[in-house]
């Protein structure tokens, strides 16, 4: 019986559905990308949240526009640092604040009497307030809201107007919080409604393309790849070493003049496929450029990334220099990796992220030699569970959109002795004796490529290491 | 204290009826009466008032502030010691007018802006808010009964039942009742009998039929009720005569408003399509 029937979930039976033990066929795959159930008290962000917080925010030269009352615009200062290497509104001895990405947020903080009068006004004045002491920005970026979307303010109609009147691109993204089941649709519509300007914006503006004469036949773009604690230093480099030239991430450290050009890509890869696969099928469909899916976590799966997009290019000395810098890295990373491969081997985890990581790191997790016994996703689609029951053995615990009690009993059930998760869990599992990471953020970064796993093994090793667990259990 | 809703469909004469109406029950009656215009025009107490502007709720709350919104800023007496109060609200096209109704009715409320002295209270709802905006004078506490104001005219009948229907839906939950129809003519043909078999098929009455005259709009044109204006006009009677069946009235039913194949039935039967 692949449901499994938590404890918790007796007086929601609804729940049974997204709960479940991979079976040995593999056939069975959790309910997911569903509406909450009443009474789940789900961990779920809104669309908005997943328009600004993940696809958007990490744009570093933008106004960030947050069109709402204030709550909205909570969790933005001082959350997920090196987003960018701008500068940092935070720096010490920096006056000049040219980082416009997630962390500087900009909100039209609306009132009942902007509610009921319209918000247009107040966001055109916010907007040219906004670039009057922000010269340095490119361009602004709006988010509207549940409050904002319903009473119907045209935000497309002020991002056109601030663009004319301060000549940069405006864009506006509209994922107000009830759009969709979860953050998913917000990255979604991100995804959709940027492909869409940005087409009008390149037909009108043809000078924002990249120019014929400078573009190589190497191009390509890292799509999904946002930088979470610097993610794209141990993954950039290997691509320019084996000659390709990246040209921007959408959206990690990017710039906006870099993401003008997308569409002029070769080659689209894609790194989270859940927040961002639908913009390179855009692409694809719209300018031929096709897209490959990879994953830069673990030394299996980046070294066939890097395999990979050498082999798309067909180049013989390409493919040859991707084996030299594979080869190259594991020489640097193995012997560290071998020492905490030693100490992790055999533990027993349990992950829980949003979507895609979770089977991306069961894969890392494997070149630490630790075994995955619970896979969790807070907003993850049928396509992300496919590959979770894929790779993982039978018996593993599956749980779509966990809750605070289900995971309590995840954590009971199967034991694990690390969680890579969240903040909002840790204290919870900590108490059960089980070392957490902090796997949106992470503890300390990067954790891809070949030399970030070399971070993650150092700090999951520092986790479960801890002496305190050894207390813990001695004291009660 | 009696609190009325009246609501109909835009342009049929909900703001002249009530304020003639009002009129007549200060005049003729000698009631306490109060008026509050929930339309973002501002336009329902204008002939009480005899044009004068006044500043609505929700301008003194955008330009002063919410904490600043006091009853001399707002609450205006007019013709009859009738107290005016206009919520206001956003130009068409902008904003929230339906959230402008909530706002300023909660306002007036906090500041106790109806107070128990009164013997009629009456909210001037547009029925083009069809968001919860429109409902807000019939939640619990507020209006308890309502209203319709109607022609023989197609639209106006369609817009009537609608209403009815949103009505039906409170009227379950908030105790609020329908009246009847006030029916303000407009010179259609057999216009009484369609809205007399109308109301018989609503389960409620018609409370008056108020005959087209010009005086009317004369009146409104210098600024005044016809009551103010003539009194003895036998137009200012018909109010009158309304005043005295809506404070005798004592029929009061949850409406069972019709579908629409009985709508363009009735409407087909008497010939007005």
């Amino acid at each position: 019986m692949p449901v499994v029937q938590l404890k918790c979930n007796l007086c929601i039976p609804e729940r049974n559905k997204h709960t479940i033990v991979v079976d040995e066929d593999k056939s069975t795959l959790p309910k997911c990308n569903a509406p909450t159930v009443p009474g789940d008290l789900t961990e779920r962000g809104c669309a908005y949240a997943g328009a600004r917080g993940v696809v958007g925010g990490p744009v570093v030269d933008v106004i960030q526009m947050v069109h709402a009352p204030v709550g909205c615009a909570y969790y933005t200062w001082g959350s997920r640092r090196h987003l960018g290497d701008g500068y940092n509104w935070a720096m010490p001895g920096v006056l000049e604040n040219e980082a416009n990405h997630r962390r500087h947020c900009y909100c039209t903080d609306m009132q009942e009497k902007d509610v009921v009068f319209g918000g247009m006004d107040k966001l055109k004045k916010a907007l040219l307030d906004a670039f009057e002491i922000n010269k340095g920005a490119k361009g602004a970026f709006i988010y509207t809201t549940c409050t904002t979307a319903l009473i119907g303010d045209d935000v497309g109609l002020v991002a056109k107007e601030v663009s004319k009147e301060v000549g940069k691109p405006v864009f506006a993204c509209s994922a107000p919080g009830f759009c969709g089941v979860s953050q998913s649709k917000g990255h979604h519509e991100f995804n959709f409604q940027f492909y869409k300007w940005l087409m009008k914006l390149r037909e009108e503006h043809p000078e924002v393309c990249l120019k014929e004469e400078d573009k190589t036949p190497y191009d390509i773009n890292l799509i999904g790849e946002y930088n979470i604690d610097w993610d794209l230093l141990p993954v950039k480099p290997l691509f320019e070493k084996i000659g390709i030239r990246v040209l921007t991430a959408f959206t990690g450290n990017a710039y906006l003049d870099d993401l003008l050009r997308l569409p002029d890509a070769k080659l689209n890869v894609v790194h989270c496929q859940r927040s961002a696969t639908y913009i390179a099928e855009l692409i694809k469909q719209g300018f031929d450029v096709p897209y490959s899916r990879v994953s830069f976590f673990g030394i299996q799966q980046t070294a066939k990334a890097l395999r990979e997009t050498a082999a798309f290019f067909g180049d013989e000395a390409m493919m040859k220099k991707a084996e030299e810098v594979i080869q190259e890295e594991l020489d640097a990373v193995t012997p560290a990796l071998d020492w905490y491969r030693e100490r992790l081997k055999g533990k027993k985890l349990a992950i829980y992220v949003g979507g895609p990581r979770v089977w991306h790191w069961i894969k890392a997790m494997e070149d630490l030699g630790m075994e995955v016994v619970a896979c969790l996703t807070t907003f993850g689609h049928t396509d992300d569970y496919q590959k979770i029951v894929e790779r993982v053995k039978p018996g593993t615990l599956v749980i779509d959109n966990p809750n605070e009690f289900e995971i309590e009993e995840m954590i009971e059930k199967t034991q694990p002795d690390l969680f890579l998760t969240g903040l909002k869990e840790k204290y919870l599992v900590r108490k059960f004796g089980v070392a957490t990471l902090n796997s949106h953020s992470y503890e300390c970064g990067p954790y891809s490529g070949f030399r970030g796993l070399v971070n993650f093994a150092r700090d999951i090793y520092q986790a479960v290491a801890a002496p305190v667990w050894k207390i813990a259990q001695e004291e009660f | 204290m009696r609190k009325i809703g009246i609501y109909g469909k835009g342009g049929i004469g909900k703001s002249t009826t009530t304020q003639n109406l009002t009129a007549a029950l200060a005049h003729f009656y000698d009631k306490n009466v109060m008026i509050h215009g929930c339309d973002p025009k501002a336009d329902a107490t204008r002939i009480i008032l005899g044009g004068m502007g006044q500043a609505t709720v929700l301008d003194v709350l955008r330009e002063e502030g919410e904490e600043n919104v006091t009853l001399d800023k707002v609450v205006k007496t007019g013709f009859g010691g009738i107290r005016c109060v206009e919520s206001g609200g956003p130009e068409p096209g902008v904003g929230c007018a339906g959230r402008g109704v909530i706002t300023a009715i909660n306002l007036m409320e906090e500041l106790g802006g109806y107070p128990d002295e009164l013997d009629f209270l009456f909210f001037d709802v547009l029925g083009d808010v069809v968001c919860g905006g429109f409902a807000m004078p019939v939640r619990e506490g507020k209006a308890e009964e309502i209203y319709v104001v109607a022609s023989g005219e197609m639209m106006a009948l369609y817009a009537a039942n609608n209403i009815c229907k949103g009505m039906a839906k409170y009227a379950q939950r908030t105790g609020v009742r329908i009246g009847g129809i006030i029916c303000n003519s407009r010179k259609v043909d057999k216009e009484q009998d369609i809205i007399e078999e109308f109301c018989e098929k609503l389960g409620t009455q018609m409370i008056m039929f108020i005959p087209r005259d010009n005086i009317v709009q004369k009146a409104e044109f210098n600024k005044q009720t016809v009551v103010e204006f003539d009194p003895e006009h036998e137009q200012a009677q018909a109010y009158k005569e309304l005043a005295r069946r809506i404070m005798e009235n004592d029929n009061f039913v949850i409406p069972k408003p019709l579908s629409m194949p009985e709508l363009e039935e009735l409407v087909v039967k008497y010939g007005i399509v």
